[in-house]
């Protein structure tokens, strides 16, 4: 995602220029024409390159281990665990998301580069699951950032993981996983959203907790 | 030696130890749970000097403090969770304090790990902890605080409704249909 333009109250954004530059397009945007030909191969590349950004919240993260381990093998995929957002495409929510780790899981997904796709597990990011009433967890993740897979269950087991790794790899690969898309055009929505549970100016009270410069 | 005369034995040395503390505090009432667990309940406004004498009995690590909020009552009951390296024993300390307008003494000087505890405590259910520095905003969301959502007079689902939308009405709110 390109970088944001935040106007001096720290929110809103010049959204006439994005959506000048991205209108027209359904796919990805290449710098020639011609480059369309190899979409195909692009998306097959993609499906079989997908790098997970380490960021674990809730009880998922524990279930992530056996993924790596020689029964599931993610690697044989092409698939690996990386701390870098920049490096990332896949955005593993493991479980409940409370509102001081879905700041931070914004912010993450924004750092991340085109295209990005988002997996969630178990039933706490879809409606709350558990913690329906409680007064720290969000519910219906959906309203704040695009969700392309949600894996039902509490907790799901591997083997459910697994299945919604093989979907969002054949998501990839018919061109499905449109859920960076999705933020883009619809980024006034999302962006209301988050202002209504965090507050206008959220992002730089945030930053300025870590950066004291600011 | 057989099981059963073990723990005799680990009972009657427990039972040494809460008699000499009673005997250097004889307002706290004292008693061996089982093996391992011993369990003393003080009046408030002696706490900071039954801690120094659990201290000094042996009872060297401050683990942790719980609030438990009896509503009905009035009245919070306070847990401070202690462990005895040199008789490999959890003790229990409880005290009660007055809901409104809860105080308490605090215990840093003593064991400086109650700092952590006692602002949690503060944050949750509102206990005022006079002397400790660091109470204030701690892990809740700015607009959560001075809410003391661990009160059980918190009404929660109205909370959420309030804050994450009207649309989230899959219960009643007197909670008696639920689909989960």
């Amino acid at each position: 995602m390109d970088e944001m333009k935040i106007d001096e109250n720290g929110n809103g954004r010049v959204m006439e220029q994005e959506n000048e530059r991205t209108e027209g397009y359904d796919r990805l945007s290449y710098p020639l024409k011609e480059f369309k030909v190899f979409e195909p191969l692009f998306r097959w590349a993609r499906k079989k390159s997908i790098w997970i950004i380490t960021f674990c919240t809730g009880c998922g993260g524990i279930e992530m281990p056996p993924l790596m381990n020689a029964r599931y093998d993610l690697e044989r995929f092409g698939m690996m665990p990386n701390p870098s957002p920049r490096m990332a495409d896949l955005f593993l929510i493991t479980g409940y998301v409370t509102p001081k780790t879905l700041k931070r899981i914004i912010i993450t997904y924004e750092m991340m580069e085109d295209p990005k796709y988002i997996m969630s597990h178990g039933s706490c990011p879809i409606n709350g699951g558990v913690y329906w009433d409680s007064y720290n967890v969000v519910k219906q993740l959906d309203r704040y950032i695009p969700i392309d897979v949600s894996i039902a269950g509490c907790m799901p087991r591997v083997e459910a993981v697994m299945d919604g790794i093989m979907e969002i790899m054949r998501k990839v690969e018919r061109g499905e996983a449109d859920g960076w898309k999705r933020y883009r055009d619809n980024y006034e929505w999302y962006r209301r959203n988050q202002d209504e549970l965090f507050g206008k100016g959220w992002r730089k009270e945030t930053a300025r907790r870590w950066l004291k410069w600011l | 030696m057989e099981e059963g005369n073990r723990e005799e034995v680990a009972e009657v040395a427990l039972n040494d130890v809460v008699d000499a503390v009673i005997e250097r505090a004889p307002y706290a009432q004292g008693k061996v749970i089982r093996e391992r667990r011993v369990e003393f309940s003080i009046p408030a406004e002696k706490l900071r000097d039954f801690l120094r004498v659990m201290k000094e009995s042996g009872f060297e690590m401050l683990m942790q403090i719980t609030v438990v909020d009896w509503l009905k009552e009035g009245k919070f009951e306070l847990v401070y969770q202690m462990w005895s390296v040199t008789h490999s024993t959890h003790a229990f300390v409880r005290l009660e304090v007055q809901r409104d307008d809860a105080r308490l003494p605090t215990v840093m000087d003593i064991f400086p790990v109650a700092e952590t505890y006692e602002r949690e405590a503060h944050e949750f259910f509102g206990i005022d902890f006079e002397g400790n520095p660091r109470l204030g905003p701690f892990i809740l969301e700015p607009r959560e605080y001075e809410k003391h959502p661990f009160r059980k007079d918190f009404s929660t689902l109205s909370y959420v409704k309030e804050i994450y939308g009207e649309d989230f009405d899959r219960y009643d709110e007197s909670k008696t249909n639920y689909v989960i």
